[in-house]
């Protein structure tokens, strides 16, 4: 099963905390894909450099910063291809942001396939162009089912279009938030709830990267995605490496 | 055979197979409503059959097959499940199967060894990634076949939301990939502890169910001991699982005795222990005596040592509070939480030295987690009119009253109240019973 990882942050670690971080978080991604478990993962940009996107009577309405404003905040996701769940929540726990703050544990929608354009954004080649992270929103209320079809049906024909302009790198929708488990590790021993990190009316029902000329461009695609005319998307780069 | 004691024949296998049954139909197709359904449908058709046809010798084989069988037709007319069916085939036989509906695989029968799958049922209900409430709701539903009414019913809820409950928890072990198994030697002991916690809790939900109105939940009691007494049978060399086992059973051995005329709480100094359950405390103190042995001691076993303490003291004075005290010293230590620590304050005033006693739940007075807890105040009061401090100890009953969390206890701290400040303070009762 394929399984994401947000990687939570917030706050400022303390210097020492850090060192353990990077030095840790580069053990991590050593062993997790010398076992095959981890297909590639990015950091993001703080939350602040962030665009939430979303189109109202064919009027385009951008504003700076995440989707939502919260303490704890996403600052980064891995794709996992693990046995279960059991196996998920041993890779996260041996992540140190769990160790100091929490991962949530996603499943991915069946079907996530990842081509050439995801290989090249795994192994940091961004050289097709710089790379965005589209988070799609909802708030959870469940519109017409003609709506939520059509919003089905036109996401399809988006990523087909992207695919086309060669602006596509990966994106595919998450299980519903009620199927999140967060693993947090204090004292050695980790601890399990059911539920995303942070439990807002909103949350994030699919992921796409996008490769593109910069944050307008950015900003263009995710408002012609179907999904910002009902709900919002939040816009996001990554860190450079 | 008479149509009644073909029923009674039903019954009992309802309550010893619903589980194993519900557990391998998961196992071999993956799907949880369908075994449910599936399980529901064998039993009655047992009903309708082993009247005539008599009891099968393994009415266990029986109702299993019946259950693949109805699950094997169902899953024929869906395409996942032709699919599913088409795998299981691969995996069995050497040849594929072929599109004859005669040459489909058969995934149950009767002949088979039925392998006992309650176990991988219990640990997946009770993986810890799933809430607590589905947690709960779901090793109920499916281990002891108590419906989604009964079992709404015995949490209080409408049906509706237990059935949400139930189905959103199903969901989260399909979807998220909680794996259907017995956890691997390095999970086994965590998620066992998880297991335990989850009996215990379901006990103490029937256990705190005293009133009349409340007898449906009192019944969740002896589902736990059920599930206790079969999870026993299946880990046998767990020394936690005899333990919790053990400490239900020395509890509901003073079930009787545990509410008076009225509804009035009746503290264990006050129980009348010749109505205590005899054969369920002799089964508890073989068990505990077993797990003990092992040497390998939990907060289960001690807290299972401390009641059979209790069990064991011919009358409320003769008492080993000395030793009670060393064990709650013991369970602290695996256990740190106030709540044992007040325990603790108890049995060293009961031992004899109440200046002790008190000086601990004084420290505990100050302890923010315990700051609604009406038990701190309420063990204070008892301690100081013990010592014949009564004004005192009336004052800390009237703290501990408004925190008090039910009518029960609030008429039990009342009338203690009324006992020192009329000044008959007789010598009885510790405030937990």
């Amino acid at each position: 099963m394929k399984y994401l990882l947000f990687i939570c942050g917030g706050g400022v670690p303390a210097p020492e905390d850090v060192v353990v971080l990077q030095r840790e978080c580069s053990r991590w991604v050593e062993e997790m894909e010398g076992r095959g478990v981890r297909l590639l993962g990015r950091e993001l940009d703080l939350p602040a450099t962030a665009a939430t996107v979303r189109v109202r009577d064919g009027e385009r309405l951008v504003a700076d910063g995440p989707f939502v404003e919260t303490k704890e905040f996403i600052a980064g996701f891995d794709v996992l291809e693990c046995a279960d769940l059991d196996e998920a929540i041993e890779v996260a726990a041996k992540h140190p942001s769990s160790w100091f703050r929490s991962i949530e544990i996603r499943p991915f929608a069946d079907g996530l396939e990842l081509g050439e354009a995801a290989a090249r954004f795994a192994t940091g080649d961004d050289s097709g162009g710089t790379p965005y992270c589209l988070m799609m929103c909802l708030d959870g209320i469940a519109a017409e089912p003609e709506v939520e079809e059509a919003v089905v049906r036109d996401g399809i024909a988006w990523g087909e279009d992207l695919q086309q302009r060669g602006r596509k790198v990966l994106g595919h929708p998450l299980q519903h938030k009620d199927m999140a488990t967060t693993v947090r590790v204090r004292d050695g021993e980790t601890l399990l709830s059911d539920g995303p990190f942070v439990e807002t009316k909103e949350f994030i029902g699919g992921i796409s990267v996008i490769s593109c000329a910069g944050r307008e461009e950015a900003i263009e695609i995710a408002a012609a995605h179907p999904l910002a005319r009902h709900h919002m998307i939040e816009v996001r780069p990554f860190v450079s490496e | 055979m008479t149509t009644s004691a073909a029923a009674g024949a039903v019954d009992a296998a309802f309550r010893e197979e619903w589980g194993r049954v519900v557990a391998t139909v998961i196992r071999r197709t993956g799907d949880w409503d369908l075994a449910e359904e599936c399980a529901q449908e064998a039993f009655a058709e047992a009903l309708r059959r082993w009247p005539t046809d008599g009891v099968p010798e393994r009415p266990g084989a029986w109702l299993t097959t019946v259950a693949g069988n109805r699950a094997i037709d169902r899953l024929r007319r869906g395409a996942r499940g032709a699919a599913l069916l088409e795998q299981a085939g691969r995996e069995a036989t050497p040849t594929p199967p072929g599109t004859d509906e005669e040459a489909m695989p058969a995934l149950f029968h009767e002949t088979d060894e039925i392998e006992d799958d309650r176990l991988r049922l219990i640990f997946t209900c009770c993986h810890p990634a799933l809430p607590l409430e589905g947690r709960v709701a779901l090793t109920l539903r499916s281990l002891t076949g108590l419906t989604t009414a009964e079992v709404a019913r015995a949490f209080l809820v409408p049906e509706a939301t237990m059935a949400k409950r139930l189905t959103r928890t199903k969901a989260k072990i399909v979807a998220a990939g909680i794996p259907y198994r017995v956890p691997p030697a390095h999970l086994l002991s965590e998620r066992t502890a998880g297991v335990l916690a989850v009996l215990y809790l379901l006990f103490n939900e029937g256990y705190s169910a005293s009133s009349g109105a409340e007898l449906i939940r009192s019944g969740l009691c002896e589902e736990a001991i059920r599930l206790g007494r079969a999870l026993q049978q299946l880990m046998p060399d767990e020394p936690e699982v005899a333990g919790t086992l053990a400490l239900m059973l020395l509890h509901h051995s003073r079930r009787e005795t545990r509410v008076g005329e009225g509804g009035a709480l009746v503290t264990l100094e006050e129980q009348d222990r010749g109505r205590w359950d005899g054969a369920e405390i002799a089964e508890a103190l073989a068990l505990l005596e077993a797990a003990l042995r092992r040497r390998r001691v939990g907060p289960y076993q001690l807290q299972a040592a401390i009641a059979a303490c209790h069990a064991g003291a011919p009358s409320a004075a003769d008492t080993d509070w000395g030793e009670i005290a060393g064990l709650y010293a013991l369970l602290e230590e695996q256990m740190p939480s106030p709540v044992v620590r007040l325990n603790r304050a108890v049995a060293v005033a009961m031992a004899g030295d109440l200046g002790a006693g008190l000086a601990i739940v004084d420290e505990l007075r100050g302890d923010v987690r315990l700051e609604r807890y009406y038990l701190v105040e309420a063990t204070r009061a008892d301690l100081l009119r013990r010592r014949g401090d009564r004004a005192a100890a009336a004052a800390a009953y009237e703290c501990a009253l408004p925190l008090a969390p039910s009518e029960v206890e609030r008429r039990y701290l009342s009338g203690r109240l009324r006992e020192v400040t009329a000044g008959d303070g007789g010598e009885a009762g510790e405030a937990a019973g």
